[in-house]
Formats: C-alpha cells, structure tokens, sequence
C-alpha cells in the first residue's frame, strides 16, 4: 500500500513557478499533515533523538561514575559482544522465514477462499482468529500446548508415532527458534490472507478467461497473469512484515526470552536485555541505531532497485 | 468454461480440504482456550491432556465476572480503542488525503519518509523515554497516555492505508465538486469518505485491533486497576508461582470473542476496504 | 473569499482533530492527579498523605484477600494516610520500576525480588531505614541473618515481606516403590538412587530449573553446599569472585558443574529438564512425573489443583555435598525514597507486624516469633539457618551469566574446569561493568 509513492511521479507537474492557488494548496497540504507531524515530534522524534544521542554517552544506571561522552565505544562494545553476530543471524532468519512462511500459507489460504464455495464466510471468519488472539495469550497457550510432558501436541505427536518420544520444541538449541516461527506464522499470516484475497478480487477475469481461450493451463494462468497482478499488493506486505517482523519483541520474549543459551535471541531482546537487564542505555541505544542503520540500508537497497527496474 | 469439470470437482475438494487444514491450523489454540476454561482445576494440568472435559464448569467464567476487575479492563479498553480507533482515522484521513493529492510538495513527501522510518523503532527502545513524555505531561496513569501512545503507533499504517485508497479515486470526482464550490474539507467528508466506507471499516478495524491487544504500553503506563486494560489485566492471572489457567484461559475467552464476532460482521468490509487499496498500492 | 471559507472550515476541523484527540486527556489528568503519585508537591498542600504501594499478590487466593483486607484495616486506622494498594505481577513489575525510578516518580512501597536488591541500592532509589528500625520495639524478633542480608554498608535498606526457604519435596510412594525408606543425604547418593528409580518405577529420580529465574537459585544452592560463594567482599568495601585466584575453589565449582552433567547423563533427571524454567520443574513434580526437587513452600498451593499427585509428597534437607545448604529466598519490602517517610514506615512497620504476619504469612514470616509448629511451615523454617543468599550486589549481569554457565555445561557440553572458570570470568565483568569490582 505504500511503497511505491515514492517513486510514482508526481500528477501534476508544473514547471512555472508557483501560482497564487498552488501556494494556497500547499498551506492547505501542509495543514493537513499537522496533526500527525505533532505526534510524530512528541512520541517519535523525541525518543529517536535520544536513542542517537544516547548511543555516543557512557549512560549506565548501575555504573553513574561512569558518564559523559563515549564515542563509539558504546557500538565497538556492542559488536563485541560474544552473542551479537548470532543475534545478528538470527533476526535474519526469523524475519525471512517468518515472513516467507506467512505469505505462502497467506497466498494458499487467499486462494481457497477466492474460489466459490460453500461456507466461504464462514472459512473466512475462523482464519481471521489467529489474528485477534493478544500474543501474550497467544504465547502462553503455545508453550503450553509444545511443551513435552503435559503438552498435547507432543502427546498426539507420540500417539500417532509421528514422535517416539516427546521433544521438548522450546528448549532445545535447534528448535527453539524455529518453533516459534512457526507460532509466529500462524498469527500474522491471516494479514496477508486478507490483503492477498483482496487482490485476487481485484483480479480481472476477463484477462484469465482470455488466456484460457487461448490455451493456458491453470498452471500457466496463475504463474503468468495472476500472480503479476498480485505483486504490487504482495511486495507492499512483505515490506511492512519485514519491517514489523524484525522488530517482534513480545513471541520471543514470552516462550523463550531468547533462550536457550541465546538460541533465539534476535537483536530486539539484545536490546531489550541491554536496557532493562543491564540497565546499560549508551549499549542499547547503540545497537538500536545500529539495527536501526541496518534496516534503512535494506530500505534505501530496496528503493534502488524498485526505481531501477521502473526506469528500465 | 475454462476448466474440465472433473478438474473442477477436483479443485472443490482441494479447495475444501485446504480449508479445512487451515480452520484447524488456526483454531486448534483457541480451542485449547475455550476447552481449558471450561475445565475444572483438576482436569487442566494433566499428564494426558485432552479435549474432552468430563465435567464441565462455569466456575472460572464465573471467577472472571464476579472476583475480578475484568468488566473494569473490559470498559478500559473498549474506550481507549474506541478513542484510539476515531483520532488516529481524523489524522490518518487528513495525512493520507495530502499524501495522496499533495504528494508534489517536499516537506508531504519528506514527512512520509519519515513516519515509515519511525515504524523501524524497536517498541523496546520507546519504552522509557515515552514514560519521561508522559509523565512530564502529568499524564501517568491516564487514559490519555495510551490513547496518546497507540494513536502515534497506527497513525502510519492507517495513514498509508487511507492514501492508497485515496489514490484509487479518480481525482476528477473532486474537480467537479471544487467547481460546484465546495470547500477542501467538504470533499473529504462529502465526496470521497462515503466512496470508501469499506476502506474506513478496514482502516478503523485495524487501529481498533491494534490498541486491543497493546501489552507493554499498558502495563508501564497504568498503575491502577481502574485504569488497567485487558490485556495486562489477563495476565494477572499469570500468579507468582502457578498460573490460574482455567481463569487466564476464561478472560482470553471473554476478551477475544467480542473481536471474533466484530470481525466476523465487519470482514466483507474488510476485504472490500482492502481490495480498493490494494490494486493501486 | 471562498478562499477563507475553505480555511476557517479546515482549521475548524483541525481543532476538532486536536480536540477530539485530547479529550481523554484533559478530564482524565485533573480528576485523577492525586493518583498519580506523590510527587514533590502534594504533602504541604493535603493533610491526607496517599502512599503508593505495588504488591505482587495474587488476588483469587486467600492469602491476597487477606493482604487486601489488611491493608484496608490499616488504611481506615489511619484518617491522615491513603493507601492506593496496586497488584501488579512480579513478572512486570521490574520493568514497571526502572522506567519508574528513570522517571523519579517510584512508588512508595513495593515488593520485590531479592535479585533486585543491590540494583536498587545502585540506583540509589531505596531509603535509608536505620533511623527507623534502631526505634523498633520489633526489630528483636526478625531473624538476625536475614536483617543483616539486607543491610548495605550499616545502613539496612528494606525489610523481609516474607522468606521462601528451599527444601527437598519427595513424592514417597515413589521412593517406595524403588525400595528407598529415606531421601538421599548427599549428591552421590541422590545419583545412585536416580539409577534405581528410574529401574524400579521408569520415573526420573529428580527435577532441576536449567533456565529462568529458578536457575541461578539452584546453582547458587549447589555451590553454597561446595563451601562456595559468587562474590565477596574485600578489603576496599567492594566485591570479587575469587575462584580463578585459587584452584581449590575452582576444582569444587567445576565439581558443581560436573554434577549437573552427571544428572544428566545417569537419567536422574529428565532430559529436557536441562532447559526447564519453574513452570515445568514445579508443574512435572506435581503431576508426580519424577520423585525429588528442591523447591518451595508454595507447592503446597497446588493440592487443590492436583490432589492425586500431591498427597504423598514430604520434606526433608537438599541433599549436599560438603556443607549442608539451601536458598533462601529474602523477598524483600522496598520502601522508597520519597517526600513522606515518616508515614511510608508506618505502612511498612504494619506489614511486619505480628499482627499481619500472623494472617498473612504463616510458615514464611522472617519473624522468629511467628513460626508455625506444624505441617510444611515447620520443615521448612527448620532450614532457615542454612540458607544462603545472592550477594548485594547488582545482579542483572550475574544470574545471566550463571544461566548460561549452565547452558554451556549442559547444553554445549562444555568441561566443567571451562565453565567454572568462564563464569568465575563472567561474575567479575559483571561486576566491574557496575562499578563494583574490587581491585584488589
């Protein structure tokens, strides 16, 4: 929904200078936008400055002898920490596969439900659940439900003999993070069921009945002239899941804290140890900015290439 | 017909069984939910769970309503994201009309930048230097702080879904009205908002949901039970050293099922708001 | 014209947005400025003074009924104070804390972790008490090891809210049933009979927190009963591990992490009792899924809700290796520094009170002269002069640390001489990143 404004032209372009009726129109731009610049000023400049700030201070509450400017010792500190590159990793492939996980089940489900059945509301419903469940609660329940000994998937699991015996999914080095990916599709993935069926709805079906005269398989039909048409939709989610994935504090923090032996541990809850555990704000102001850097590189690599590929 | 029929018998099946997949891939959790609340204590923590409850209470439904604060957390929440839900639609639909009609001009293009980059803040790192805002705003402990904090939270999303649906209209609709001689703000309100009630429904569902189910902010900023909200208040269940399942289980129940039975009456809304957005992007 | 008609209607509606959006500020702010708390101003103005005091009770039990009644007692008693009790988890409240003290706007009282106690102190958010309890008629009938715990360089900055000693719980029909009369005594023996539960019955002999909160108060347990302790004090009033400096010490604690690794590899315990938190150490014993844990008074809590798995369970001393030892866990009464101390003593002086101690805390009160002298109560504060406690120091970085020296033993698999001396390393940054590191 809205990364492309940026590189769409602008509608009316004029050359000439500005009219007395354009000035007029930008005061009434401008004026517009005011209410949201306010409360972006006060709740999120406000705050970001003090993160960028922090991060050149020596700012520890434990440690008020220590103070003043840092330098970068605050960041050469953070990257040094023994767990940083695993944390680095991590949040990599929590982010993909999360996101990769939520837009295959997301695409399939839009599917499903686009095709005209019986029930269809009524499918549509049960698939918003997971979305609306608060992930503290969610949270709970799945740890609950994982866990080996009183837990009912590993009993089903072992009683199907999927399992020979229970696997404690959360605690081990390997599964930990993996386990609540899963957890973690199954919550966000109805966004893209919506947003993708959506799309689909917008999909002409004169183009797909013209195709099929002219002998495209169901194969085909889906691969060449639906699947285009869903990429503005589909780029616009992954965008902003990645965005919103990579910053997910609460999953991991409810089943796991990060765990076991760092596991699990993605650069949010390094930051949030940082900050709330360590009371270390210079460190996690740092490795905020830091995160944050990484990500407007991602962003700014992105634009690049969209502008790119618009131009050619 | 652009498939054989046998192919089409084929694909309802599939089609049904992918549902059907997904329905208890989704509901299998919540199910969980409805089934432990409706245990008694000495059938939730058992070495051979189970969906069957051989003697079902309302016991905990009970606990929920009457020794707890839970209808005050109810009327908390219900109002700060009802509030939540109206300001952050009156800002996002003046944003997102600018960013939509006004996107020629610097500082509108300049300032969507810049909320995008704001969504790239760990909500961890806000924590504290939104407690010092609050509190320097005599605010702790108020309504007005989380409807303050959740409102800056949606304002981008529903500011880039209000301008998406904005740019689907075509702008000679309000060229038209201008020359008919109404003002700016008439346009929105007259012209373009009852084209895109869908997408109003999608865009307020969205703001609603996400104040709904706000954790940390509540917890931080609210001291008091009179001002708790739900999802901080479930958790108090979570005791010291064992959880009160079948109550924690009852009030996720009691909380999520108003949101399920919105959604359910609202979702035509919500896919029809989307689909007006989403072709343009 | 039509030009000023279109702006006098968008300021309008601007200020409607701005009105609409900051109307449940301005009601809100003023009708509730009392509770939010006591700031600097309030106390001259107001004859009421309001104390603003955070307990982790559990409000659908009758200990926090309890509690809630009390403090209503106290609150009618008293016309000049107000007491806004507010129960807030353990679970947040830390977070809720050090955004507070960040914000210089703490409560007055609160309970708390004993885990917090040096980083409190540090953040020099505590008050000072000493003036207060050296007039205490009562201060003779707290336990003396427990008052000096919470006394930092002389001064004692916060009181015991009430102790949770660690003891052995045994399921005995289990033992029974592997032909054992009594509880193992020491870590060889819990070994050995680990090998014939796990024959007789197919059940694990024993249960252990490898992960949380729970973990580093086992291990410290385990090193206390070593004759080991995490830090200590020298001679320049700060603190230091001290095993690297001497092999003796770092032999035995590497002989702890040897024991955790034998657990694991003779079955006693459950595999995945490695990565346990609380939750699933506390909730297996229950459901009687293996014999033996060292645990707390508040699984007693739990017959209710597992009366089947519960009713053979008894206790005895942990088993120990050369000093008999257990955590004590002090969970202590922070009083803040505030505007009002004098009534904020009042409060606190109440809630130590025989009085409350009495309902509220029977068979955990840090009073000698509340003990019970029967059931669990009674067994447990049998233990209390072997209890051992973390050291004031801030402890955020330590309990990770020992968290993950666990981690790295059982999970990595690495020596134990590594992982004595890793985390012998690890306490000793932790300390010095806080400014507490000795330099001796």
């Amino acid at each position: 929904m809205r990364q492309l404004e940026l590189e769409r032209p602008t509608k009316i372009k004029r050359k000439f200078g500005m009219t007395l009726r354009e000035k007029r129109i930008k005061r009434v731009a401008y004026l517009f936008v005011l209410p949201a610049v306010l409360f972006f000023l006060a709740m999120n400049a406000y705050p970001l400055v003090t993160v960028l700030w922090d991060s050149f201070q020596y700012k520890n509450l434990m440690n008020k002898a220590l103070s003043g400017w840092a330098g970068l010792a605050n960041y050469t500190e953070v990257i040094h920490n023994e767990y940083f590159r695993k944390a680095l990793w991590n949040t990599v492939v929590w982010t993909v596969l999360s996101v990769a996980g939520e837009y295959v089940l997301g695409l399939i489900s839009a599917f499903a439900l686009n095709q005209k059945i019986k029930g269809r509301t009524v499918f549509r419903a049960i698939i918003i659940v997971p979305w609306v469940v608060p992930i503290v609660v969610a949270g709970l329940t799945w740890t609950w439900m994982l866990t080996p000994d009183y837990g009912i998937i590993n009993l089903w699991l072992v009683k199907l003999h999927i399992l020979d015996e229970p696997v404690y999914w959360l605690g081990e080095l390997d599964t930990a993070l993996l386990t609540v990916v899963f957890v973690n599709i199954w919550r966000s993935f109805p966004f893209f069921t919506i947003s993708l069926l959506a799309g689909l709805q917008s999909v002409s079906r004169d183009i797909v009945e013209a195709a099929a005269i002219d002998g495209a398989g169901v194969r085909k039909r889906f691969f060449y002239i639906v699947l285009p048409q869903l990429k503005t939709v589909s780029l616009t989610m992954i965008f902003i899941h990645v965005i919103w994935t990579a910053i997910n504090f609460d999953f991991i923090w409810v089943m796991t804290e990060g765990g076991p032996l760092y596991s699990s541990e993605t650069l949010p809850i390094m930051i949030y140890r940082y900050a709330m555990q360590d009371y270390n704000f210079g460190n996690a102001s740092a490795l905020a900015s830091l995160m944050l850097g990484f990500m407007m590189a991602c962003f700014v690599i992105y634009y690049m290439m969209t502008v790119k590929k618009n131009r050619r | 017909m652009l498939i054989s029929r046998g192919k089409q018998r084929f694909l309802t099946i599939l089609t049904y069984v992918v549902l059907l997949g997904f329905s208890v891939y989704c509901l299998f959790p919540f199910l969980w939910m409805v089934v432990t609340s409706l245990k008694p204590d000495a059938e939730i923590r058992t070495v051979d769970p189970s969906f069957w409850i051989s003697t079902p209470t309302f016991k905990h439904f009970d606990n929920v309503l009457n020794n707890s604060k839970f209808l005050t957390f109810f009327k908390n929440s219900l109002m700060i994201a009802s509030i939540t839900t109206v300001a952050s639609l009156l800002i996002s639909i003046f944003t997102g009309y600018a960013l939509s009609r006004y996107g020629r001009f610097r500082g509108v293009k300049l300032f969507s930048v810049a909320m995008l980059l704001s969504q790239m803040i760990p909500g961890v790192l806000l924590l504290i230097p939104l407690y010092l805002v609050m509190k320097n705003l005599g605010l702790i402990n108020t309504y007005a702080s989380l409807i303050l904090a959740y409102t800056t939270f949606t304002v981008p999303l529903c500011t880039f879904m209000m301008k998406s649906f904005f740019d689907s209209i075509p702008i000679e609709m309000e060229e038209s009205a201008e020359i008919d001689g109404c003002t700016r703000v008439g346009i929105i309100f007259r012209i373009l908002l009852p084209v895109s009630l869908p997408s109003l429904v999608a865009t307020s569902l969205f703001a609603f949901l996400n104040a709904w189910n706000e954790f940390m902010f509540g917890f931080v900023f609210i001291n008091d039970e009179a001002h708790r909200t739900l999802t901080p208040g479930i958790s108090l269940f979570k005791g010291l050293y064992q959880t009160d399942w079948g109550s924690l289980m009852a009030s996720s129940v009691l909380s999520v099922l108003p949101i399920v039975i919105l959604f359910v009456f609202l979702q035509k809304f919500l896919v029809e708001g989307m689909t007006a957005g989403a072709v343009k992007g | 014209m039509k030009a000023t008609k279109r702006m006098s209607a968008l300021t309008a509606a601007v200020l409607l947005t701005t009105a609409l959006s900051a109307c449940g500020s301005s009601d809100d702010s003023t009708s509730k400025e009392s509770t939010s708390t006591e700031g600097s101003t309030t106390t001259t103005k107001q004859e009421t003074v309001k104390l603003d005091f955070w307990a982790a009770l559990d409000p659908s039990t009758d200990e926090g009924k309890n509690i809630q009644a009390k403090v209503k007692e106290f609150d009618d008693a008293h016309a000049d104070i107000d007491v806004n009790l507010q129960v807030i988890s353990y679970d947040v409240m830390h977070d809720k804390l050090v955004a507070a003290i960040n914000a210089g706007d703490t409560p007055d009282l609160s309970w708390g972790l004993s885990e917090w106690f040096g980083e409190l102190n540090n953040m020099d958010a505590l008050a000072d008490l000493t003036p207060y309890v050296d007039k205490w008629a009562d201060k003779g009938n707290i336990y003396p090891n427990v008052m000096e715990a919470l006394t930092i360089d002389g001064k004692v900055k916060a009181l015991p809210n009430y102790l949770g000693i660690r003891a052995l719980l045994y399921h005995e029909d289990i033992l029974k049933a592997a032909g054992l009369t009594e509880p193992p005594k020491t870590w060889d023996e819990l070994i050995a009979a680990g090998a014939t539960i796990k024959e007789k019955t197919g059940k694990e002999a024993f249960g252990i927190a490898g992960a949380g909160v729970r973990s580093p108060q086992e291990l410290i347990m385990y090193l206390a009963q070593n004759g080991l302790t995490l830090a200590d004090k020298q001679a320049d009033g700060k603190y230091k591990n001290t095993w690297q400096d001497n092999p003796d010490q770092l032999a035995k604690a590497a002989e702890v992490f040897k024991f955790y690794q034998d657990l694991l590899s003779s079955k006693t315990i459950k595999a995945d009792a490695k990565t346990w938190g609380w939750e699933e150490e506390d909730q297996n014993f229950v459901l009687a899924q293996y014999a033996m844990v060292v645990d707390g008074m508040w699984i007693e809590g739990r017959s209710s809700e597992n009366p089947d798995g519960m009713k053979d369970v008894k206790v005895a001393a942990p088993p120990s290796k050369a000093t008999p030892a257990t955590f004590m866990e002090i969970a202590p009464l922070y009083v803040y520094k505030s505007e009002h101390p004098d009534q904020a003593w009042e409060l606190a002086s109440f809630l130590l009170g025989a009085d409350y101690q009495q309902v509220v805390n029977p068979g955990k009160s840090a009073r000698s002269d509340q003990q019970v002298d029967s059931g669990w109560g009674k067994d447990f504060m049998a233990l209390a002069e072997q209890g051992v406690v973390f050291p004031a120091v801030s402890l955020g970085g330590i309990t990770k640390a020992m968290e993950d020296s666990l981690a790295r033993a059982m999970l990595k698999n690495d020596s134990p001489e590594d992982v004595a001396k890793w985390l012998s390393g690890a306490i000793n940054d932790s300390l010095k990143k806080t400014g507490e590191l000795s330099a001796s």
